[in-house]
């Protein structure tokens, strides 16, 4: 308990001043009287005392001055330390020994003991709202993003008490405030925060390393046609950098990765770019690696590479279609490619084989050779699918191309075999390269027995009904499909693939019913099998007209477009709300469209290249349009493919989603410390900057008291004070009026 | 090498199809047949096909088979126009020799449902020299398509270059080197062949032919087959020799014929 007086226990500042004031302007007006006057000096004296007294009484009857006794203690200032936990801060520290979170780490040991008497918090930012860093926790994972401006706007618009002071833990590599523009964006981060803000710096030396700083595409890139890859290399730390080689690959699922372009980075003074054109055959979602080849003495090899999703458009699908023999169903099929703008259609049909007697010279007919080695070779990956209609393969050349067709398959490519005599086993397609990307298996049919006569209509399978491939369809017919007559005989659906039509009667040997029309995945293509040579009734028949023939332009609209990726016939949609970071674990987000609640899927995980299978988890939907999470755990750096196939395994087409993860990303592309920045953030707020060596000399903000008890006593009672002020007002009256004074 | 079975080869299944025509006319094709090419003879009214033409389809679907890799049905069907049959398939021969009588509501709903699926009407004059009969099918087809009208096709047209390249249109007699036709969306759906093609194609029970081409013999009987395959072509192919990949094989092999 401490004990002070004050002028007045209840007036304010303001009217104690007044009282001053007017008790001084009264001394001053008694003190020119009596010079004025030139009274003897004794009685003079005499009656400026009395009016000195009666003027101080009257003063403290006015205020009536108090005793105050106050329990009080000093409070620590609050303090916020922002600790940068980017991938940025995993690069190498000074020296090279350990990383910047280790120093990252120390540092924040050493500010909590700098800063004891202070009232410290410690929070790790990335992007947006900082997260809270509780009692001696340290930065363990990285978190994507290194967004200084939003941490502070989350500190000045929260509602917790301001801080006095922030520390910036940081290497400097920050997203925001941008260099050239620090103070300017401080500003508005902080608002009506007005704070110092400390820095400390976690690095200062530049790393010796090679590195890819950008790749920029230059516009959109759309399939089949050159886009450019701006890439900047750069060589910091001293390493000697001249010529520099450098590639772009194109990551497959189960295939070899596919090198789209290479070149070689001139550079000069540590830095070189170079343009690299690239075209990708594909539409959707590739991946593109693009790596250089530092040289000896690079410490951070992670960054010689950068992984590229690359979304390619498509401008038109550009497709094959190949007839084994001209019939109404080859017509219908031809008639709706070419009818939809969006499908530039290169056709050959088989008009005339050797055993045809044309009865006529060469020069009279109108037709041309067949160039199967050319399409199959200089041409075929030009296309974005290929449709084998009713064909044999075996007497017009393309058996010797099926292993190349398959690769084609597993790189992207899209394959539909439509059935009809010459198609499946009778088209001599069983064991060959090609029977491994169909939906359905080949096995075992005795090629006398490659053909079923009997008439019958598909069924759909419960994953029919359900897939959106054949929404449109039935939204249009039902259920029901025109009686087909017969159809190949395949064997039962392979591994992974949907079976979307199925036989009424006849089965597989395996005592399935035999698929009609199956899709399947492989590698990075899709297929379709149809077993059926009957389609053009969906077009051209008495089922057809009830619905203007529109079935077979629905059917086949949406059997290309599941074939080229279109979002539309996709049952999930995949997301990597939090991309992905090598060694963190990622988290995917699941949407299933067209699923009712508390639907399951399977979410398989695998490594583009190797195709090896990483990892298989099994999610069930929460009801509404909640997206479910899973969880698929630290992966290396590359590329992935997750294909998601809802409800259970071979119940509905597999959805793909192909994304890439990296050890350092856009936040390893320049590993140098960027102290500068540091600087001027904290020269703009007042602050001091500071290397991890020097949070000694960080200035500790002022305690604040805080007073607990407060108690005030009046010296004497109020009327006291104004009968003493009476009483010498009196007197001195009565000694003016003696000395002749008014 | 693996020793090859027995295959399902495209004169077996024709032969198969052949078989089951007689077996069962009626019933649904056979798998490979169901889209085969079929010029089934269009019923209208109450006028039967001439019965010495009534073998032409066959002989036509024959030398389809005989000259291309199609499938054909080796014996035609006749299909009423006011019948739910003519949407079975999408081509028809409407043929005759006198003006045809007027279309009832059922035939003209028949047949532009027809139209309007995509099928395609082949129109033979039987009696070239009198021409009523295609005069009088256009204006019952004017009923069908009010807004379609017959243009002139030519050596220009894919019709003309859909197998065999033909410079003229023939038939039994040479009255028009040109066809008509009443293009929608860029198609021709429906054909007028003023030449009695079916005549040229006919064949009587011993195999002789019924009718003499004049003026060319069997030089034009063999232009008027030729006609008929590019025809089924072009209604099995639509217009895929209309496709760029074409083009500059057929217009070498045009520049190398003699005028």
């Amino acid at each position: 308990m401490t004990e002070s007086w004050a002028f007045s226990g209840d007036l304010g500042g303001a009217f104690i001043v007044v009282a001053f004031c007017l008790g001084g302007a009264s001394l001053v007006l008694l003190l020119a009287e009596l010079f004025g006057r030139r009274k003897e000096s004794a009685a003079g004296l005499l009656v400026g005392a009395s009016g000195v007294l009666a003027l101080g009484l009257l003063m403290l009857a006015v205020l009536r001055p108090v005793r105050v006794f106050e329990r009080s203690n000093n409070v620590g200032a609050r303090l916020l330390v922002l600790a940068d936990a980017s991938r940025s801060i995993d690069l190498p520290a000074d020296g090279g020994t350990g990383s910047r979170r280790a120093v990252a780490n120390r540092a924040l040991a050493s500010l909590r003991d700098h800063f004891a008497s202070v009232r410290v918090a410690q929070f790790a930012f990335g992007r947006g709202e900082p997260v809270p860093l509780e009692g001696n926790d340290v930065l363990r994972q990285p978190m994507p993003g290194s967004d200084l401006s939003a941490a502070l706007e989350a500190v000045a618009r929260g509602t917790d008490e301001l801080p006095q002071a922030l520390v910036i833990v940081s290497d400097g590599r920050l997203e925001r405030p941008s260099d050239g523009a620090v103070e300017a964006m401080l500003r508005a981060a902080l608002g009506r925060l007005s704070v110092p803000i400390h820095t400390v710096s976690l690095a200062t030396e530049e790393p010796r390393d090679a590195s890819v700083r950008s790749v920029r595409l230059a516009g959109s890139v759309v399939a089949h046609q050159p886009a450019r890859l701006e890439v900047e290399v750069a060589c910091t730390g001293g390493l000697v950098c001249r010529d520099l080689d450098i590639a772009a690959t194109e990551l497959h699922l189960g295939e070899p990765s596919v090198v789209r372009a290479s070149g070689v980075v001139h550079m000069v003074d540590g830095r070189g770019t170079v343009s690299l054109e690239v075209t990708l055959d594909r539409a959707g979602r590739r991946i593109l690696e693009v790596a250089i080849m530092a040289p000896e003495g690079d410490s951070i090899p992670e960054n010689n590479r950068r992984f590229v999703t690359v979304d390619v458009a498509r401008d038109r699908v550009r497709l094959l279609h190949v007839a084994g023999r001209p019939t109404y169903d080859v017509r219908s099929l031809r008639t709706w490619l070419k009818s939809d703008a969006s499908v530039d259609v290169v056709a050959f049909f088989i008009l005339r084989t050797r055993t045809d007697d044309v009865g006529a010279s060469q020069d009279d007919l109108a037709l041309i050779p067949f160039p199967v080695d050319e399409l199959f070779t200089k041409h075929l990956q030009s296309f974005d699918a290929v449709v084998l209609q009713d064909f044999d393969a075996e007497p017009y050349g393309l058996s010797i191309h099926l292993r190349r067709l398959a690769a084609y398959v597993r790189q992207g490519g899209g394959l539909i075999m439509v059935g009809g005599p010459n198609g499946f086993v009778a088209g001599n397609y069983a064991q060959t390269p090609l029977a491994d990307v169909l939906p359905v298996s080949l096995r075992g049919i005795p090629e006398d027995q490659a053909v079923d006569l009997a008439t019958f209509a598909p069924t759909l399978t419960r994953a029919g009904r359900r897939a959106p491939v054949l929404e449109p369809m039935t939204n249009l017919v039902g259920e029901r499909w025109p009686d087909m007559p017969g159809t190949n005989v395949v064997g039962d659906a392979r591994e992974g693939a949907t079976v979307l039509l199925e036989h009424p009667r006849r089965r597989t040997a395996s005592g399935a019913p035999m698929p009609v029309l199956a899709l399947g995945e492989y590698g990075s293509g899709r297929t379709i099998a149809l077993t059926v040579d009957g389609s053009h009734l969906l077009q051209f028949s008495a089922f057809a007209s009830e619905s203007g023939g529109r079935p077979h332009g629905a059917f086949w609209d949406a059997m290309l477009g599941w074939l080229m990726r279109d979002p539309r016939f996709e049952p999930a949609v995949v997301e990597l709300p939090r991309g992905c970071i090598a060694g963190v674990p990622t988290t995917l987000q699941l949407r299933a469209l067209f699923a009712e609640d508390g639907a399951e899927a399977d979410v398989t995980i695998e490594r583009m290249g190797s195709g090896e299978k990483l990892k298989q988890v099994h999610v069930r939907f929460a009801a509404g349009d909640a997206p479910a999470s899973v969880d698929v755990g630290s992966l290396a750096q590359g590329g992935y493919t997750a294909t998601v196939r809802l409800d259970r395994q071979g119940s509905s087409a597999p959805s793909r989603h192909d994304f890439a993860c990296e050890v350092g990303g856009d936040e390893w592309a320049d590993p140098r410390p960027d102290g500068a920045r540091l600087e001027a953030i904290a020269k703009a707020t007042g602050g001091v900057a500071v290397s991890y060596d020097g949070i000694a000399k960080l200035p500790l903000p002022r305690a604040t008291r805080v007073v607990s008890e407060r108690r005030v006593e009046a010296w004497l009672p109020p009327w006291s004070w104004t009968a003493l002020a009476a009483l010498a007002m009196g007197g001195h009256w009565f000694l003016r009026r003696r000395v002749g004074l008014a | 090498m693996a020793h090859r079975r027995l295959r399902l080869t495209r004169r077996r299944l024709a032969l198969a199809a052949f078989a089951l025509a007689l077996a069962a006319p009626l019933k649904a094709a056979a798998f490979g047949e169901g889209g085969a090419f079929n010029p089934r003879l269009l019923i209208t009214g109450t006028r039967e096909p001439s019965p010495r033409r009534k073998t032409a389809p066959g002989r036509w679907s024959l030398e389809v088979v005989h000259r291309t890799s199609a499938p054909a049905r080796l014996v035609p069907t006749q299909v009423r126009a006011d019948a739910v049959e003519l949407l079975a398939e999408p081509f028809a021969v409407w043929a005759g020799s006198q003006a045809p009588e007027s279309l009832t509501a059922r035939e003209i709903t028949g047949l532009r449902r027809f139209i309007a699926l995509g099928g395609v009407l082949l129109v033979d004059e039987l009696e070239p020299s009198e021409g009523s009969f295609i005069k009088g099918a256009k204006e019952q087809l004017a009923r069908v398509l009010p807004d379609g009208s017959p243009i002139v096709i030519g050596e220009d047209n894919v019709v003309f270059r859909a197998f065999y390249l033909l410079r003229k249109a023939t038939g039994r007699v040479q009255k028009d080197a040109k066809l008509e036709a009443i293009i929608r969306g860029g198609v021709a759906q429906v054909i007028f062949s003023p030449n009695d093609l079916l005549g040229a194609l006919a064949r009587d029970a011993g195999g002789a032919h019924p009718f003499e081409p004049t003026p060319g013999g069997e030089s034009q009987r063999e232009q008027a087959i030729r006609l008929a395959v590019n025809i089924a072509m072009y209604v099995l192919c639509s217009n895929y020799k209309d496709d760029q990949v074409h083009a500059p094989f057929l217009m070498r092999r045009r520049g190398s014929e003699s005028p």
